[in-house]
């Protein structure tokens, strides 16, 4: 009983003390919200700020362009005038028009807009700083429909569903492929994934860097990488049987669920640019996202050959890897996904990355040979080589 | 796979390549290219605002010129906010030897030179262009300048007048003050303007304002009006922002001058637009003279003029038809940013 007592005040213990460095932390900062400017008076004065919005979307509608611009900055920014070409034109600002920081709003100016050509759209703020945003061709930004909304569908099983279901097709051939074949393509999909998975980091670092810096930095990259790959272990884990090693169709699904999360990023990508008509969707595009995807299917196909899959679970695995593209492209072209897409892509590199790792566990086991048999190397080397090559297709 | 690459090989590609028809498909969502072009103008109105209720401007891309009359127009203040500025004083009879006093003091102020808009500006009294200075030839013009501002400033007249009144070598400092003095000659129009270094800031700022001399022989009475070109850089790349006449953009689109049909116009206009090699005016529906630099007896019948830095010139109009009439600078970019505006012609 008295042991117990004490126990209980020990655990409250730890916790109270653990509040003190927050409550001085919140003194601190109360402080230096109270008497902050003392300390620049100290040294100087503050540079003014740049004043600079952050153009997140330009958007073309029948007659009307339609501007999303947010703060970047912790200073309040003021809309006060707008230009199209060089020519202050009238506005209305759906939203506030003095942004704080990281809010957005949307301009909207009545403006026969030419089809196909360069237009720029300055937005000056009260103390008469410009920010020019060029559009390289300004066409109309498709609205949420019923036919667009089945396009963007449309495409997303193209390039997601498709390709994946396609190589998965492989499954009968890989069946009866023998245990050095088998580590062959096991170790392909491990290199296709390697491909995806830095393909993707690179992608999240570039996005990432066309935020504002208030908006993240590396930073958020790492957080979705360590979300993908953390959560993929813990996944991988649930799935696994006794040794703790996934196989068969629990490493099938793994693979798809990696392959799945990048091509959410795809889909999101390709909506988002086209959208904005920053991408020309031509067939030669399509074709391309469908070559390069079919590789995917394939590396679906080769871990789910060892088990018994039926008909159904292959068809919930084309799913998984496939369909995360129709969402991205949905996501992508009717919403201003700037602060989504790096954190889609640094989900896929950590997933991908994290896959790759149960790949090779699975085929340091199950290779005749081990890992360093020519069989792996080839098809790791292999699987690199043609996500490179049919990368090629839509680079 | 960066978005602009695959654009530029994209677009150059796909023609080339057949499409199969799960890729038409696929590309059924997309509109047809040129189809925004065929709706008709009246079409673009409507659809831009009705469908939001937006606090604002009812302006619309389809009204063009129309939009940018009355209250749509973004402009800054009053109806009779400009009125010291752009109605001189009256002239005074020929009478050698009397003498003009004028006060002028440099202020750095901050003004609001389009809706929202605010310029850090240097003034002369406290306005962009400066007061109207008015004297008649052989008048003593006396102008006492007292620098309020925090930089060294000067008041450099054009005409004719000694060296030591020029406003050149005499930098005034700050809290200080000078009073130039000379006689005013030659008759015409002319401007001042500060000569402290660097020279480029200094008139940017807004340093600036119109100098009236009238002539020994009186002018034709006329409502008489001042109209200084100028420009406003904002964010500091050395080029203009806004143009505007007498200091703030579409203003006189906002307000137009009211002048009757059949009277004498006269317009005492100079352009004092810094970073622009020109700037000019053009009258719309109707013809006017023009006698450069308001000296001489060459007058040009014209509906356009362009004045260098420092030109200036006066027109002379009398309006034939009445109803609204556009005026503006003809460099179609300085119109569509700030310079333009209306007549508006009774009787």
């Amino acid at each position: 009983m008295e042991a117990g007592a004490t126990t209980a005040r020990a655990r409250l213990g730890w916790r109270v003390w653990a509040l003190v460095p927050v409550v001085l932390l919140a003194i601190a900062v109360a402080l230096v919200v109270a008497r902050g400017g003392d300390i620049v008076d100290l040294i100087g004065v503050n540079p003014p700020p740049a004043d600079e919005f952050d153009v997140r979307r330009v958007e073309f509608g029948p007659g009307e362009i339609r501007i999303l611009v947010r703060n970047p900055q912790p200073d309040d920014l003021t809309i006060a005038s707008v230009t199209v070409d060089d020519a202050i034109w009238p506005f209305a600002v759906d939203g506030p028009t003095t942004l704080g920081r990281l809010r957005s709003s949307t301009i909207v100016v009545a403006y026969d807009w030419v089809d196909g050509e360069p237009i720029s759209v300055g937005v000056t703020s009260s103390t008469g700083i410009e920010t020019v945003e060029e559009i390289a061709a300004a066409v109309e930004t498709p609205q949420a429909s019923a036919r667009g909304f089945l396009g963007y569908g449309l495409l997303g099983l193209l390039v997601g569903i498709v390709p994946v279901a396609l190589g998965l097709l492989w499954l009968p051939s890989l069946r009866r492929a023998d245990a050095r074949w088998l580590a062959a393509f096991m170790a392909l999909t491990a290199g296709l994934l390697t491909f995806l998975g830095v393909e993707a980091l690179f992608e999240a670092f570039e996005l990432q860097a066309a935020l504002p810096a208030s908006l993240g930095g590396p930073g958020l990259v790492l957080l979705g990488v360590a979300v993908a790959a953390l959560g993929m272990t813990f996944l991988s884990a649930r799935l696994s049987g006794s040794d703790g090693a996934a196989t068969g169709v629990a490493l099938a699904a793994l693979v798809a669920i990696g392959i799945g999360v990048h091509n959410l990023g795809e889909g999101l990508a390709i909506g988002a640019s086209f959208a904005v008509g920053e991408l020309a969707l031509g067939s030669f595009l399509v074709i391309g996202f469908m070559v390069h995807n079919v590789t995917e299917g394939l590396g679906i196909a080769a871990p789910a050959s060892r088990g018994r899959p039926s008909l159904r679970v292959l068809a919930a695995l084309a799913l998984v890897a496939g369909a995360p593209a129709i969402l991205g492209a949905w996501i992508g072209g009717y919403t201003s996904s700037d602060v989504l897409a790096p954190l889609f892509f640094a989900v896929a590199a950590g997933a991908a990355l994290q896959v790759v790792v149960e790949v090779g566990r699975y085929v340091a086991r199950t290779s005749p040979g081990g890992l360093r048999s020519g069989f792996v190397v080839g098809g790791f080397l292999a699987g690199v080589a043609a996500m490179w090559t049919t990368g090629l297709l839509i680079a | 796979m960066a978005k602009f690459s695959r654009r530029r090989l994209l677009a150059a590609a796909a023609p080339l390549v057949a499409a199969p028809v799960a890729a038409r498909v696929a590309l059924g969502g997309s509109p047809p290219p040129h189809d925004h072009s065929a709706h008709a103008p009246g079409d673009h109105a409507g659809r831009g605002t009705a469908s939001r209720s937006l606090a604002g401007h009812e302006g619309s891309a389809a009204g063009g010129h129309a939009a940018m009359i009355g209250d749509a127009v973004p402009a800054v203040g009053g109806p009779n906010d400009l009125d010291a500025l752009a109605y001189p004083p009256e002239a005074l009879p020929y009478q050698p030897g009397r003498v003009r006093e004028y006060s002028v003091t440099a202020l750095d102020r901050e003004l609001e030179i389009a809706p929202g808009v605010f310029f850090p500006a240097w003034t002369y009294n406290g306005t962009v262009p400066g007061p109207v200075i008015r004297a008649t030839e052989g008048d003593i013009l006396r102008v006492r300048f007292v620098n309020g501002g925090v930089h060294p400033h000067t008041i450099h007249f054009h005409g004719i007048h000694p060296s030591n009144m020029d406003g050149v070598f005499e930098i005034v400092g700050t809290g200080d003050a000078l009073t130039y003095e000379f006689e005013a000659k030659p008759a015409g129009f002319h401007v001042y303007h500060c000569h402290a270094a660097p020279l480029k800031k200094h008139i940017h700022k807004g340093l600036y304002g119109a100098f009236i001399v009238d002539p020994e022989e009186p002018r034709p009475a006329a409502r008489e009006i001042v109209m200084v070109m100028n420009g406003f850089d904002t964010d500091g790349d050395g080029s203009n922002n806004f143009y505007t006449v007498n200091g703030r953009s579409f203003y006189y689109a906002r307000y137009p001058i009211r002048v009757r049909r059949g009277e004498l116009v006269r317009i005492y206009l100079a352009n004092l637009t810094e970073f622009d090699l020109v700037n000019s005016f053009h009258l719309h529906a109707e013809f006017f003279r023009y006698q450069p630099t308001g000296t001489g007896d060459v007058w040009e019948y014209t509906d356009t003029i362009m004045q260098c830095q420092g030109q200036r010139g006066v027109l002379e109009i009398t309006f034939s038809n009445p109803g609204r009439f556009m005026f503006h600078a003809h460099q179609t970019e300085f119109a569509e940013l700030g310079w333009m505006g209306f007549f508006e012609v009774e009787g």
